[in-house]
């Protein structure tokens, strides 16, 4: 079991869905309570990496992060360095990659909320912000937890993205899905095995996680 | 004072009513817009063309291009059904936006909530989440109260209980109510508007306006 590569993935994992949950709360309330074209558009960005296969932005964002590009020039300009084949590169994939599993899931529970909540609140003479907070979001903790858990065990099995963007520098950008790929090249399915299992595990665990939750919530 | 214009649907609004009166009760049949009208007022619908005028401060004036915020408003407003935050208890949904919890403590005791005030609101019947909205609505001090349809789902004692009790709380505070029954606005003994299809079609004293609907009432329930 190769130790540095798990705590790589997990420190990727939470680090990802820290940083998403962060930016995907009031991206996905915009999303609620925006309108127009804009709306459309951004849902439609959002939604991409559902569908778009990991390689292909992997490979943009490659392209994008390195030195080739004046986005990737002023990154090295004020880092030092290209963000590609690095932890941060691999964390802005994964926060793209998995930009969804955290968004839907939030905006599905913000819709869920009654309008009515809003209007009594406003009606009270309650502003947005603090509806928002004390109101929309303790009604919504089903759908923030499922979000933190889909965007997490995403993460942890992140391959594609990763191996076009990082790599496979231990220490830095080799996840256990690549260290997995890896011996199953070299035909060691023993070890392939138990790391697998590992991944299935986390998997697992996250989900009972989330169900168990679900399963007593009270509203 | 509210002189709009706004359509919902298929119903064209067209709604003119000033009243100084300290309970005003918005009286018509469902459908006829008497809801939005307080809406309108409350600052939770937006008409297409108007002015919504509260004492001396305006509210709403679209030729002027003023549109004060629903939370800006200075008014407190309660809808049809109580919408009680779920997460809170009721003492948690009286305090919400107050800094004065004395004054929510205070109304605990006057409305004689104390035995539901730990209470969410899961766990009230709907006659008590209706009182609890109520109460909600007129914990807070503000410019104006707006009530739509409060008293429906209590019992005759209760309503007039909780009539009683409500005007004792909130003094001078102007109220507009909106309601259906003609029982309740002869309850309220307060000047009525009454509102068909979209428009004001009689203001004045509750005898005035609702004395022959009564009449017709009393005559139906003898035969």
């Amino acid at each position: 079991m190769d130790g540095e590569a798990l705590l790589l993935t997990l420190r990727l994992a939470g680090t990802t869905t820290l940083v998403l949950l962060t930016m995907a709360v009031p991206l996905a309330w915009w999303i609620v309570r925006g309108g127009g074209f804009g709306r459309a558009l951004v849902q439609a960005v959002v939604g991409l990496p559902l569908i778009l296969p990991p390689t292909v932005l992997g490979f943009y964002l490659l392209v994008m992060l390195g030195p080739v590009t004046w986005p990737g020039r002023m990154i090295v300009r004020v880092l030092g360095h290209p963000l590609a084949f690095s932890f941060a590169g691999l964390v802005v994939g994964s926060i793209l990659y998995s930009l969804p599993f955290a968004v839907q899931p939030l905006v599905a529970g913000f819709r869920g909320v009654d309008r009515g909540y809003l209007d009594a609140a406003a009606g009270l003479g309650v502003g947005p912000g603090e509806t928002f907070r004390r109101v929309v979001l303790p009604m919504s903790r089903a759908s923030l937890l499922a979000a933190g858990v889909l965007t997490f065990s995403h993460t942890v099995g992140e391959f594609g993205v990763v191996l076009m963007l990082g790599g496979n520098l231990p220490g830095a950008t080799r996840t256990l899905s690549i260290v997995l790929f890896d011996q199953v090249q070299n035909f060691d399915y023993a070890a392939a095995n138990r790391t697998a299992g590992v991944l299935l595990g986390l998997s697992v665990v996250a989900l009972m996680a989330l169900y168990s939750r679900r399963g007593n919530q009270v509203v | 004072m509210a002189d709009f214009k706004h359509r919902i649907g298929s119903l064209q609004l067209e709604i003119a009513l000033a009243s100084t009166a300290p309970w005003t009760v918005l009286f018509g049949p469902s459908g006829s817009g008497k809801s939005t009208v307080l809406r309108v007022i409350a600052g939770l619908v937006r008409p297409s063309q108007g002015r919504v005028v509260a004492g001396r401060r305006v509210l709403m004036d679209t030729e002027a291009g003023v549109f004060v915020e629903a939370h800006r408003r200075g008014v407190r407003w309660a809808g049809q059904t109580a919408m009680l935050f779920p997460r809170m208890t009721v003492r948690e949904n009286l305090e919400f936006g107050l800094a004065d919890a004395e004054r929510v403590r205070g109304a605990i005791a006057h409305f004689e909530l104390e035995g539901l005030a730990e209470k969410r609101p899961g766990e009230l019947s709907g006659g008590e989440r209706q009182r609890v909205g109520v109460v909600r609505a007129a914990v807070g001090e503000a410019e104006l109260l707006l009530l739509d349809e409060p008293f429906t789902g209590l019992d005759a004692g209760r309503r007039e209980e909780l009539i009683g009790r409500l005007r004792e709380w909130i003094g001078g505070t102007p109220v507009v109510s909106v309601t259906h029954d003609v029982g309740e606005a002869f309850l309220l003994g307060a000047e009525v508007v009454r509102i068909g299809e979209g428009r004001v079609v009689a203001q004045g004293a509750v005898e005035v306006v609702l004395g022959e609907e009564r009449e017709r009432l009393r005559t139906v329930l003898r035969q």
